[in-house]
């Protein structure tokens, strides 16, 4: 049961980790991340429905697919967040919020109330790993979430790239005036981040069902894990992610799975009242 | 924008002139159970109860710039509140509805204490939180009939339900125009809105207006809460409670301009007509969110005071938006 | 004496920003403080103002301590400010900017826009009074700075670098409507780095470094005064003097 818990959690770090990523550098809190996991989940029913095949071999693609989406809706967001507005993040919170809407509201519109889900050669079957027997899936979803992270990890911390997008996430001004084009920055940031949502949801596609309104859960998630770890703050997601599947697990056995959320609730919003920068206070 | 500098240079205008359009829809809203068909009650009843959310949401995220996305919160206590009050310990209506309200701006008070303290992004993912929280409560507790929701018994005069409806509205509407567009309170909502640092250096004392401001905001979703309850007869936490209930108040808001009178009537009006339009000749009940999803990253990017804004600003000429839209996507 | 602080001493994590201030201002004079940057200027106006509590030390205000109170509650007692970087509310006019400040004097809104187009005169914006802030320049913005801190109607003003940006013909301007100000019985603190206008406006002037008072006396002694040179321009200068 903990380790089931630290297995979803590992998934749901590369939601945090896109999402929070998204916050540090841009200063965007993106409502429709829930909705990118959707639409991952969906793209990948769609051409495992009409190509056949494992739905893991279409992960790169998928990955493109939205990086490229992101890409292009980028310079609108930018535009949402950037000039005379009065309040550049709430704009920005706005805007996401309507673009959740509609990609929910065209989710609905095509697929309706059912609810689908996609398999894959891992689904049902189970793993020994000494004395554990852990469902297959499930463990490759949380290997699936640490590589991810370490790709990251590495992409951020030893690559030039990533270097500049830490600089523009702690200072943009300053960033802008070394020559980083804070405004392109904010487009690869933001399509990878679209492009690892996605991916991600095209697993948690085959994990857990799929249909229009599983946004909600999964920007819950990432809200409480990016709270948790402090806005912008990439290391302390891992952590809060972990945090957030052990939680889950603890308080569905002990307490009654019917309190699951309301303790997530409840902890994030003592949180944000407590330590609004997060639990290690690293937060922006 | 309606605290504008045109208060100061408005051409005198007779004031009977003024008032005319104000008086027809006046008229309008008084006669129509009289002359419409049932089906329009319900739907003209709808429409005023999500013109009043939405105009109490904007008292909070419109003015004072603090976007609560738990709104729904309110509501669905005054709901909870009205029916077990009545079911319960046989209130009666008015009672109830006013006992809802109350509760409800004092759970404002509760919460807004410490959540108010929080900057922009902070407040709307808290107050979402608290949105779902208190849903899930309700989804467990028994006296709420847990995920089963509550039935209530049917008073079923439809019109009675459209005056109620109508009078709550009314009066959110009143408060608004005489509490925050002509009263000191107002002005400074839109100075912590516009930069609360420089508010509390000229005296504006933050805390206790932003408190004011909330608990008002919270107090007619909760009445209408109420009504609604006993006008549908059967409650959910997922039906009275759930986010797109704060997704909706937002969304009008938004659409139809924040921070001013109209706009949210404006923006309720708009979104429940293209709801049963779409409704009406797709058949199809969802397709609307899309446009609407649509609507407000457009006013998000090009009209962000909404449609009242639209109105009173200049429009682009369409060489200026084919520049503006050159802008946005040069790299 | 308007105006007292004991032994101030505020930090940021493990930098000290005012280290052991104590600095005493006479009623209806005016006072400038000076010092390189990130000596502390501005948070010792934060200090006063009421938007940083220090860590230790006192405020006294007319007699009264004022440590720790909320800013909108100092700006009762009579302590205006004006922002260094112009913090106008934007979607208002500039009317309605002042008459926001006027709030707390006035009994009325009626009143309040009186006495709002009394101060836009005074600042000569009155010509500008129902534009949007959007629309107005920099120079006005500063001006509309000033005007909302005397809309609290205050007997100390606090004014933290108005004239950064403004072009000499729009410093001169400055200059003449704080002249103005002072002959209205108010006392002015004045935080410049422009040294003109310092040694021409001020009856005494502090000079700060590092958090710390390194010299205070009248303008003609500070300029000659060793340990600013030394601050300003480094060891080498002040032992050439």
């Amino acid at each position: 049961m903990l380790i089931d818990g630290l297995l979803i959690g590992g998934l749901i770090i590369v939601v945090g980790i896109g999402f929070s990523l998204c916050f540090g550098v841009m200063h965007i809190v993106d409502f429709a991340v829930g909705e990118w996991v959707m639409l991952g989940a969906y793209t990948g029913y769609i051409m495992v429905r009409y190509f056949g095949h494992d739905p893991m071999i279409y992960l790169p693609i998928i990955f493109l697919i939205f990086c490229g989406v992101g890409w292009m809706i980028y310079p609108l967001i930018y535009r949402a967040v950037s000039g005379k507005r009065h309040n550049p993040v709430i704009m920005g919170l706005v805007f996401t919020f309507g673009l959740s809407i509609l990609a929910k509201g065209g989710a609905l519109s095509v697929w309706g109330y059912h609810i689908q889900s996609i398999t894959t050669w891992l689904s049902g079957k189970s793993i020994s790993i000494g004395v554990l027997t852990i469902p297959a899936l499930r463990f490759a979803g949380f290997v699936f979430g640490i590589l991810v992270t370490i790709l990251f990890m590495i992409f951020l911390y030893k690559t030039k790239f990533g270097i500049i997008i830490r600089a523009t996430a702690q200072d943009r001004d300053t960033a802008n005036l070394l020559g980083a084009d804070v405004r392109k920055i904010g487009g690869l940031v933001y399509s990878l981040y679209a492009g690892v949502t996605g991916m991600s949801g095209v697993l948690i596609g085959t994990l857990f069902s799929i249909h229009a309104a599983m946004g909600a859960k999964y920007c819950t998630l990432a809200f409480f894990v990016v709270v948790l770890a402090g806005m912008g703050y990439v290391p302390g997601v891992i952590i809060a992610a972990l945090g957030l599947g052990l939680l889950q697990s603890f308080v569905g056995v002990y307490i009654g799975g019917r309190y699951t959320l309301v303790a997530l609730f409840m902890v994030m919003y003592g949180v944000l009242l407590i330590t609004p920068k997060g639990i290690l206070r690293r937060g922006i | 924008m309606e605290l504008q500098a045109s208060k100061a240079q408005a051409v005198p205008v007779p004031s009977v002139w003024r008032f005319t359009p104000l008086g027809l829809l006046l008229v309008i809203c008084l006669i129509l159970p009289w002359l419409a068909s049932p089906l329009w009650i319900r739907i003209a009843t709808e429409v005023l109860m999500w013109a009043g959310l939405a105009q109490s949401w904007n008292i909070i995220g419109g003015y004072t710039g603090y976007l609560c996305f738990g709104h729904g919160a309110f509501f669905g206590l005054g709901s909870y509140v009205t029916g077990l009050m009545m079911v319960n310990l046989g209130w009666p209506f008015g009672i109830g509805l006013l006992f809802s309200g109350i509760l409800a701006s004092l759970l404002a008070v509760i919460i807004g204490y410490p959540t108010l303290r929080l900057r922009g992004a902070y407040f709307a993912i808290a107050t979402w939180a608290f949105g779902e929280m208190v849903r899930q409560i309700a989804t467990i507790l028994d006296v709420t009939g847990g995920a089963f929701g509550l039935q209530l018994p049917s008073f079923l005069n439809l019109r009675y339900f459209y005056y109620v409806m109508l009078a709550v509205t009314g009066l959110t509407y009143l408060t608004t125009h005489f509490l925050l567009e002509r009263a000191r309170f107002g002005y400074k909502l839109l100075a912590i809105r516009e930069h609360e640092e420089a508010a509390e250096m000229v005296g504006v004392d933050t805390v206790s207006i932003k408190m004011k401001a909330f608990a008002l905001s919270a107090f007619f979703p909760g009445v209408l809460g109420g009504i609604y309850a006993y006008w549908v007869t059967y409650i959910h936490p997922d039906s009275v409670l759930g986010a797109q209930l704060t997704d909706f108040m937002v969304v009008m808001a938004f659409l139809g301009g924040i921070g001013s009178l109209w706009g949210p009537f404006l923006g309720a009006v708009v979104v429940q007509l293209l709801q049963r339009i779409l409704w009406l000749f797709w058949g199809e009940g969802t397709f609307y969110l899309v446009i609407i999803g649509v609507a407000i990253c457009a006013v998000v990017l090009f009209i962000p005071n909404g449609l009242i804004g639209l109105m009173e600003s200049r429009f682009l000429s369409p060489r200026e938006a084919v520049s503006q839209l050159k802008k946005t996507f040069k790299w | 004496m308007i105006l007292q602080s004991n032994d101030l001493v505020k930090s940021f994590g493990g930098v000290t920003a005012i280290n052991h201030l104590s600095l005493t201002v006479e009623k209806g004079t005016v006072f400038g403080i000076i010092g390189p940057n990130g000596s502390g200027k501005t948070t010792f106006f934060n200090l006063v103002n009421g938007v940083y509590t220090p860590d230790s030390g006192r405020v006294t205000f007319d007699g009264k301590n004022i440590t720790g109170l909320r800013p909108h509650r100092i700006a009762e007692l009579g302590i205006g400010r004006t922002f260094q970087i112009p913090a106008p509310f934007t979607k208002m006019t500039l009317l309605e900017n002042v008459m926001v400040s006027t709030f707390i004097r006035a009994s009325s809104l009626k009143e309040s826009r009186k006495m709002a187009w009394e101060i836009l005169e005074l600042v000569r914006l009155d010509d500008k009074g129902n534009t949007q802030v959007a629309n107005v320049t920099l120079e006005d913005r500063k001006r509309l700075e000033l005007a909302r801190a005397l809309g609290t109607k205050p007997s100390l003003l606090l004014l933290d670098e108005v004239m950064a940006g403004l072009t000499p013909a729009e410093v001169k301007g400055a200059i003449e409507l704080i002249r103005s100000l002072r002959t209205r019985e108010l006392t002015i603190i004045v935080v410049e780095h422009i040294m003109d206008v310092i040694l021409s406006l001020c009856d005494r002037i502090a000079v700060l470094d590092y958090g710390q008072k390194i010299a205070e006396d009248i303008p003609d002694q500070i300029v000659n005064n060793k340990e600013v040179i030394r601050a300003y321009l480094g060891e080498r200068y002040s032992a050439r003097n």
